[in-house]
This record gives C-alpha cells, sequence and structure tokens, in this order.
C-alpha cells in the first residue's frame, strides 16, 4: 500500500514515461516503416503528460519516498521540469534521424524515452544506490544512441563512450563504498547526520573525491573528458544535442545535491573540484581553437561550460546554487539553438566543416542572425541570456572568497580564449567567397527552423529581462 | 524639462537599426543613406535640446530615468537597475557622440561601398552602445553598454575595412574582452564589499559612491587596478594599446573617426567613473604609477608616430599620445587640469575625427597612405590643404584653435597639482611631457609636408578636390575647432561645477 501510495504521490511522471516506453517497444514489434512519424508524436505526446503531471506531484513539505531513497522537493520539480522541456524541443530536432531509419523509429524513441527516465530518477535519486542506477539507465540508453547513426565513426565513438563510462562508473562505485564502509550507510541524509556527531576523516575525503570523479564523465570534465569530441563527431547531431543537455542537467541537479548534504564536510573536494574545474576551461578553450568540425567545437563549449558551472557549484552555498540553475536554463536554450542549426544545415547537405559557412549571411541572413545570437550567446556577448547567466555565475564565484579568486582570474582568460573561436564562426558565416557555392538552405518551414528562432528569441528576452526566472532560481536554490 | 527623455535618445538609434530592416528600404542604397543621415541631424539637434534645459550647477543627475520590466528592474535580485541620467560630463560626451556619428554618417557615403544596409544598421547599433555607456548610472549597465559595442565594432571593421581587417578586428574584440573581464572582476569585488558593508544590494554608481573609512586601502587598490586594465585597454594606455594601430588601419575612414573621436574617450569616462568617483583613495594611491605611464604614453608614442610611414598609424599614435596627456590631466588632481583633460577629450575627439578624415580623403583618391608615395597634393587639392592645415595646427596646439586649451590646461594643471606634495616629482614630470608639444609638432608636420608640398608626383595630377560632402564634414569640424577655441568657457563652464564636485571627495 505504501509502495503505491508513494507512486501516486512522487513517480508520476516517471511511470507515465515508463508506459510510453512500453507503448514503443510494443509498436516497434509490429509496426512497418509506414507509421514511423506515430513514435516521434507518441513522445511528444508522453513527455507532454509528464510535464502537465509534474504539477501533479507532492513538493511541500519535503517527501522521502521509497524507504527515503527517493527525494521530492521544489529542486527536483524544477530539474525535472527542465529536462522534460529541453527534451520536448529537441524531440523535434530528431526528423533527420527518424527518417534515415524508419525501420527503427520506435526503438530510438524508446531509447530516448529511457534517457529521460533515467535523468528524471536521477535527479530526485537520495542514496547512492538509486543513483547509480538512473545513471547506469541513462548511460546504456545513451550508448545505444549514440550508435544509431550509421557509419564508422559511430562505432568508435559508442566503444570509447561506453569504455571510459564503464571506467567512470567503477570508480565511483569504489567511491562510494568506501562511504559505506566510513559511515554504514549509502542514504544522503544519513551520511549527512553521521558526521554531525564525528569528523570526518582523511578516508571520507578521498571516497568524495572518487565519486564526484566518477560524475566526472558525464559533466564532460577532466579526468574523463576526452571521450567527448570524438564522441559527439560520430554520433547523430541531434543525438548530441539531447547528450549535451539532458544527462548533464540531470548531472548537476545531483551533484548540487551532493555538495550540500553527503559531500560537504570535505574542505579537500572543494579544492580539488575548483581544481578541475579551471583545467578543464584550460583544456577545452585551448583545444577548440584549432577545431575545423562545428560539432567538435561545440563539444569543446560544452565541456568548457560545464568546467564553468562545476566552479561555481563546487562552492557551495544557495547564491551559488542559484546561478548555476540559472546558467543551465540560460545553456540549454543557447545550446539548442546551436545545435537546431547545425542540423538544419545538415540536413541543406552541408557538411559539419566551418569553411562551408562561407557567404550565409548574405544567402540566409534571418537563419544567419539566430545562428549568430545563440553563438554571441555562448561566448557571453551583451543582450543575450550568456551574459547575464556568466555575470551572475561570476558573482557567485568572486563572492565566495579571495583564495579562488586566482583560479576565476585563469578562468577567465580562457574565456577572452573562448571568445576566439565563437567569432570563428560568425566570421565564416560573414566571409564572402566565389569559390564555394552559395546554396540557399531551404525556406520550408521545418520544425528545426521553428525552435531554433524561438531558442534565439528566448536567449535574447532573457538576456533583456532575466529578472523574474533569476527569482525563481533563488526560490528553487533556498529549497533545497 | 519634463518632456526630454533619455531614453529616446539612446534607444532611438536602435529602433532606427532596426527600420532599417523593413522592406521599405529594399536595397536602394541612396534611401538608406538620406535616411540614416537624416536620423543622425535630427537626433543631433535632440541631443543639443538637453544642453539647452541643462543646468550644470544641479548637484545631482539631470534627466534620471529608469526602465523596469513587469514592474521590476532589470535584475531585482541583484539590484541592478536600468537606469540612465547625465551629469555635466555625460552630457559634453553625449553631443560629441551624436556629433561625430552624424558627421560618420555624412562621410560613409564616399568610403562605404557595398552592405549599406548592414553597415548602417551596424553603426546605429554602436551609437545605442555608446550612448548607453556615457549615460548608464548602474555599473553593470555600464558594463552591457561597455561589452555591447564590441559587437557592431567587430563588424564595422571586418566587413568593410582593408588591408589584414578580420585579424584587426579580433585582435580589438580579444583585447577589450580581456580588459573587461578584469573590469568585471573589479566591479563584483566592489559590488560585494558594498553589500557586505552596507547590506544593501544596489550597484548604482551615486549609492555605491560613498567612502567607508573601514574600506581596506589594499582592497582599494586592488578594484583600481583590476578596472584600470579595463580602461588602460580602451584608452590605450601604453603596454596595452597594441590593437589600436591595427585596427585603426584597417577600418574604414568614417569607422576610424569613430573609434578615435568616441571610443578612447570612453576609457577616460571610465576612469573618471569609477576609478575617481567611486574609488578616490585607490585612485590617489596609484597616482605616482600612472603618472609615469602617462608620461610614456606622451613621449613614447610620439616618438613612434614619427617614425612611421603610413598616414593613418601617424595620426593613430598622435590619438594614444593625447590621449597620454588626458590621463595626465586626470592624475593632476586639480581642478584646472581635470578640466583640461575633459576639454582635451573633446578637443582630441574633434580634432582626430578631422584628421581621419583627411587621411581617408587621401586614401580614396590615391588608394595610398605611404608618405613616400605621396607629395604635392596641395596643387591639386587646395581646399583639403586648407582644412588640413589647420585641423593639423589645433593638433599642435596653436592658440585660438580647440588644441591649445585642453593641453594649456593640463599643463598649467600640472604644474600647480597637489600631487607634488605626494612623493611623485610632477613638476618634473609637467615639464619633460611638456616636450610633446616640439613633437607633436615634428611628425604632424612632417605629415603636412610630405602630403600637400614636398615632391610633386606627375601620378597625382590628376585627382580631384574634395567633394561637398567631405566638405560639410571637414567644415562642421573646423567650425568646431574655431568656435570652442576662441570661447573655452561654453565646455569649462558645462563640466566645471561636477569636476569641482569630483574633486572634493580627494583628501589632498
Amino acid at each position: 500500500m505504501e509502495f503505491l501510495n508513494n507512486i501516486t504521490k512522487i513517480m508520476l511522471p516517471e511511470i507515465l514515461l515508463i508506459v510510453f516506453i512500453f507503448i514503443q517497444i510494443i509498436l516497434s514489434m509490429f509496426s512497418d516503416t509506414k507509421f514511423y512519424k506515430l513514435s516521434k508524436w507518441l513522445t511528444v505526446l508522453g513527455i507532454f503528460l509528464a510535464i502537465s503531471l509534474c504539477s501533479k506531484v507532492s513538493i511541500d513539505p519535503i517527501y522521502y519516498g521509497f524507504k527515503n531513497s527517493i527525494i521530492s522537493d521544489n529542486y527536483t520539480i524544477f530539474f525535472k521540469f527542465l529536462i522534460l522541456l529541453s527534451s520536448f524541443l529537441i524531440v523535434f530536432l530528431t526528423k533527420k534521424v527518424i527518417m534515415s531509419r524508419r525501420d527503427n523509429a520506435f526503438r530510438f524513441n524508446a531509447l530516448l524515452l529511457t534517457v529521460i527516465l533515467g535523468s528524471l530518477i536521477l535527479v530526485s535519486a537520495n542514496d547512492f544506490l538509486t543513483m547509480f542506477i538512473a545513471m547506469e539507465t541513462l548511460g546504456f540508453g545513451m550508448f545505444f544512441l549514440i550508435a544509431f547513426e550509421k557509419g564508422h565513426c559511430s562505432k568508435e565513438a559508442t566503444l570509447k563512450y561506453l569504455v571510459i563510462s564503464a571506467v567512470a562508473s567503477a570508480v565511483f562505485l569504489f567511491g562510494v563504498s568506501y562511504m559505506y564502509g566510513i559511515t554504514g550507510s549509502v542514504n544522503f541524509s544519513s551520511i549527512y547526520d553521521y558526521f554531525l556527531n564525528n569528523n570526518p576523516t582523511l578516508l571520507y575525503s578521498m571516497a568524495a573525491i572518487f565519486i564526484t570523479c566518477g560524475l566526472a564523465f558525464k559533466l564532460g570534465v577532466i579526468p574523463f573528458a576526452n571521450w567527448i569530441l570524438d564522441v559527439y563527431e560520430g554520433a547523430n547531431t541531434s543525438v548530441v544535442t539531447f547528450l549535451s543537455i539532458v544527462p548533464k542537467v540531470a548531472m548537476f541537479g545531483i551533484l548540487a545535491r551532493l555538495l550540500v548534504f553527503p559531500l560537504s564536510y570535505s574542505f579537500e573536494l572543494t579544492f580539488i573540484l575548483v581544481v578541475i574545474s579551471v583545467a578543464t576551461a584550460i583544456w577545452a578553450n585551448c583545444l577548440a581553437i584549432r577545431q575545423k568540425n562545428i560539432k567538435r567545437l561545440l563539444a569543446c563549449s560544452s565541456s568548457a561550460n560545464a568546467s564553468y558551472v562545476l566552479f561555481a557549484a563546487a562552492l557551495v552555498s544557495v547564491f551559488n546554487l542559484s546561478t548555476v540553475l540559472f546558467y543551465l536554463v540560460a545553456y540549454i536554450f543557447m545550446n539548442i539553438g546551436v545545435f537546431a542549426a547545425v542540423i538544419i544545415l545538415e540536413s541543406s547537405e552541408f557538411s559539419n566543416k566551418l569553411y562551408e559557412f562561407k557567404n550565409f549571411a548574405y544567402t540566409n541572413p534571418v537563419f544567419t542572425l539566430c545562428f549568430a545570437t545563440c553563438i554571441f550567446g555562448l561566448a557571453g556577448f551583451p543582450i543575450t541570456a550568456g551574459f547575464i547567466s556568466k555575470i551572475y555565475l561570476f558573482s557567485a564565484i568572486s563572492r565566495s572568497g579571495l583564495i579562488f579568486l586566482p583560479f576565476l582570474m585563469i578562468m577567465m582568460l580562457t574565456i577572452v580564449v573562448s571568445v576566439y573561436y565563437y567569432l570563428r564562426v560568425v566570421k565564416f558565416m560573414f566571409e564572402k567567397s566565389d569559390n564555394v557555392t552559395s546554396e540557399v538552405i531551404p525556406h520550408k518551414v521545418s520544425s528545426a527552423i521553428v525552435i531554433l528562432y524561438c531558442c534565439a528569441a528566448i536567449t535574447v528576452i532573457l538576456g533583456i529581462c532575466p529578472s523574474k526566472i533569476i527569482e525563481i532560481c533563488q526560490l528553487m536554490a533556498y529549497n533545497i | 524639462m519634463q518632456h526630454l527623455s533619455v531614453l529616446i535618445l539612446i534607444f532611438s538609434p536602435l529602433i532606427m537599426s532596426a527600420i532599417l530592416f523593413t522592406p521599405f528600404f529594399k536595397n536602394n542604397e541612396v534611401r538608406i543613406r538620406r535616411f540614416s543621415k537624416g536620423f543622425a541631424s535630427l537626433h543631433f539637434l535632440y541631443s543639443l535640446l538637453f544642453l539647452v534645459f541643462f543646468n550644470p550647477l544641479n548637484q545631482g543627475i539631470s534627466y534620471y530615468e529608469e526602465i523596469k520590466f513587469f514592474g521590476t528592474s532589470w535584475i531585482q535580485p541583484l539590484g541592478f537597475k536600468m537606469a540612465f541620467g547625465l551629469d555635466g560630463i555625460s552630457l559634453l560626451m553625449v553631443i560629441l557622440t551624436s556629433f561625430i556619428f552624424l558627421l560618420a554618417l555624412i562621410a560613409s557615403k564616399s568610403n562605404i561601398r557595398q552592405k549599406h544596409k548592414f553597415y548602417y544598421s551596424m553603426i546605429f547599433l554602436l551609437q545605442t552602445a555608446v550612448l548607453g555607456v556615457f549615460c548608464a548610472r548602474d555599473m553593470f549597465l555600464f558594463f552591457m553598454f561597455w561589452e555591447l559595442e564590441l559587437v557592431p565594432m567587430y563588424f564595422l571593421i571586418g566587413q568593410w575595412g582593408g588591408g589584414n581587417c578580420k585579424a584587426s578586428a579580433m585582435k580589438f574584440v580579444l583585447y577589450t574582452f580581456l580588459g573587461s573581464l578584469s573590469m568585471l572582476l573589479g566591479m563584483l569585488l566592489l559590488y560585494f564589499y558594498n553589500f557586505s558593508t552596507y547590506g544593501t544590494m544596489t550597484a548604482d554608481f551615486s549609492a555605491i559612491s560613498v567612502s567607508s573609512p573601514e574600506f581596506p586601502i589594499f582592497l582599494q587598490v586592488f578594484i583600481s587596478i583590476l578596472l584600470l586594465i579595463g580602461f588602460a585597454v580602451k584608452m590605450p594606455i601604453v603596454p596595452l594599446h597594441t590593437w589600436l594601430p591595427d585596427a585603426h588601419t584597417d577600418a574604414p575612414t568614417p569607422v576610424s573617426m569613430i573609434l578615435a573621436a568616441i571610443l578612447l574617450k570612453m576609457g577616460a569616462f571610465g576612469v573618471i567613473r569609477f576609478n575617481m568617483q567611486l574609488l578616490p583613495e585607490g585612485f590617489q594611491y596609484l597616482v605616482p604609477l600612472l603618472l609615469i605611464f602617462a608620461l610614456i604614453n606622451i613621449i613614447y608614442t610620439a616618438f613612434v608616430a614619427y617614425a612611421q610611414m603610413d598616414l593613418k598609424k601617424i595620426v593613430a599614435y598622435s590619438s594614444i599620445s593625447n590621449m597620454g596627456i588626458v590621463l595626465l590631466g586626470l592624475c593632476t588632481l586639480n581642478l584646472i587640469g581635470f578640466s583640461g583633460a575633459v576639454f582635451q577629450m573633446v578637443a582630441h575627439g574633434i580634432i582626430s575625427a578631422g584628421l581621419f578624415m583627411l587621411v581617408g580623403i587621401i586614401y580614396i583618391r590615391t588608394k595610398t597612405r605611404e608618405i613616400a608615395d605621396l607629395g604635392g597634393l596641395g596643387d591639386v587639392m587646395p581646399r583639403l590643404m586648407g582644412f588640413g592645415i589647420i585641423l593639423s595646427l589645433a593638433s599642435v596646439g596653436l592658440p585660438l584653435l580647440i588644441g591649445f586649451v585642453g593641453e594649456f590646461l593640463v599643463f598649467l594643471g600640472a604644474f600647480n597639482s597637489p600631487v607634488d606634495e605626494l612623493s611623485a616629482p610632477i613638476k618634473i614630470y609637467s615639464v619633460i611631457a611638456i616636450s610633446v608639444l616640439v613633437l607633436s609638432a615634428a611628425y604632424i608636420l612632417r605629415l603636412l609636408h610630405k602630403t600637400f608640398f614636398a615632391n610633386i608626383f606627375e601620378k597625382w595630377s590628376k585627382i580631384n578636390d574634395i567633394t561637398n560632402h567631405e566638405f560639410v564634414v571637414l567644415f562642421a569640424l573646423i567650425l568646431a575647432v574655431a568656435f570652442f577655441g576662441v570661447f573655452p568657457m561654453s565646455i569649462l563652464d558645462i563640466i566645471q561645477p561636477i569636476l569641482a564636485n569630483i574633486l572634493e571627495i580627494f583628501k589632498i
């Protein structure tokens, strides 16, 4: 009875997604290629219903379900909403991959929903085992999605992803086992309470470091960052969009909770996370300078952005957490916008090479404007969400104490480098060249174009009047 | 005057830049240009109205206005406001901006040959950004416009420039971005220090400017340095100046005019707004150091200018040298020197715009800027030579022309400066700095001599004198040069009350 009660109170969106996953799997057995469009609309419907069910979840007071292993509060519901919203946008970008593999359309969507399910459970996890299971659900779904694209590159990417993922999981579990050994529990709240009465030892710090290093894989930061370029290049672009946003948002959601509760006693961890994030910023931004492929460039960019957020998240405070949330909101829209543009280009038979972007500004002005808006947003230029979110994030870091100021300065230097490679993309679009045949992107309205325009518009709106969203983020951060 | 809106002043260019993309303009070059010029003239007249109804003796901020979104201020949770207002210095800069942009738009006719719509919209976007910087009443709003200015400048230099313009545009953006990130860090520290001392989250200039006795001096100095790096890139001050000659050389003439006349002033304006108004003690602490930088700026770049073979580079380096004089004036910390510095900002704005116009006119006709290739142009272009001589003499600092007033006041101020008691031998510095008058005469007269007189080349015997458009631009500048040279008090009256106000904060 308690089980059912739990389900109806806090797991409604997840249960709904499971139902839709089964529907998709069953349909995949019977369907022939004619109904491939149905799969997409089923997914859209599923995510839409899940979003609307989010409001039914009980969050006040904080609800602990399934013997304390699942938590439900304002903070988790915010992340669930964020994950579902971004997935909702990304589903509209999957047209091409479904068209190319019509026979597998239902399977593709079932996997997509599995990853979303994993992310939803991950942000609401309240013990390490639930968290691990959610992470693996997410990881395995992602693994098949990356392998979905035909071709040699995708196989290499899949293998790389799988192997490094396995190593990272092992490291994570190793840390968890130490934590269990010290405290006798895997529950976040119990571990937190245990150290209220006991002094944290060096072993505890080591366990904490191993756990967060395990998480570094999904975030794409050092020490498990080197998969990111090849996977981004090899996998299908719509899958990459998904990969760069949904698992990452979920990971930051759980990481912030870990840092606030079970891992909050280790100063060494804070320090190491700061070093890791600065190292990642240097690594990713310097690597991006020479990239000629937009997808590889965006891989570096996503890694760099993760490192900025990690810096703020590592210095735990309510204010920092609110900046992390706002940065994630802004990042979602800018990133989806940029990837939508890349997908539009791919479907118009452009390759991902930067030099093919020449002449765009003159043949496709509106497209260029929106694309450039999102790129400028990522670079942090004003009247975009990127500008506000960067100021907000840095304000949090600089408030956290003068000790971290040198690190912040190094990170800012790498941001100057990042401006260079973002502007390079824009530069190519405005370059005139007679060698490249100036093709016009087809003007028929596709969902990807609508998504691109929406994301560019939201990027600008968030950049001009961000007040309300920041207030919501602060509210959520106070509630953790 | 209640009906003048500073918001219209700032955002009307932005709206104009959007209007240019409406179907009405199609790709009709003439129509786009005429509307732009018409709009810019109206804007200039409108900005003059602000001067008419301005009361310099008003202690606070005139024409204060704030934008609210759905009842909340810009970033309510952090206390950032989108508030604008004018004091004497900003008013002066706003009018200068509007004036120079009008002239730059007129000058665009002969310089811009492609992508007109995009060009004019970028110019107007730039105008909004610059006006926003001068009018902002909130630190982070100031920063937003400061950064916004990079986007149009990147395109203006990169798209319509010559030579290696893409690289120069990138260099300009990266340098300024580096400076502005350091500035951002300074602002954040200032903001949070203010917050932790007084408990109010605000970034308003007038709310933050109270210097508290508990504010540790080392922190003030540290923040001052961070901010100064940002402004030094823009101004520019010597080790951070290398973007400027490249950007100037490769930018099209109207953009060079704007860059020299307005954008460099943003740096000096920032020093006044932040370092002097908000962090007086930190500034005072750094004055001995800044004086040395100012001296290097003045003398070193004057020598470099003398060594250049490219006309535009000579003018570009002379700009840096002149901004050194502005910095020297700011460091004197007395009313004479300080008002001389602000006057010099205006004077240099007008003169350098004229000199860049001059070089641009020559370049369009001869397709070269090398001094060695030029000569005897006075023969075929007597009108241009007339204007050129007046502008050059103003730049050298001939009495009764605008250049004289600023330099004279700065050196006079430096000689009587109270900084002398602060361990900095400013009298010796100013004696050394005065030698710039000779140096500037050397490089400017060399420019004048080699282009208009000297060898007469057969190949230049066919070129035409200036067109009506160019005449209008140069004539307007010459008018300003002569008028303010004879009546400098018309500018000094506007700024001196606010400058005296700022100087009161200094305990010296």
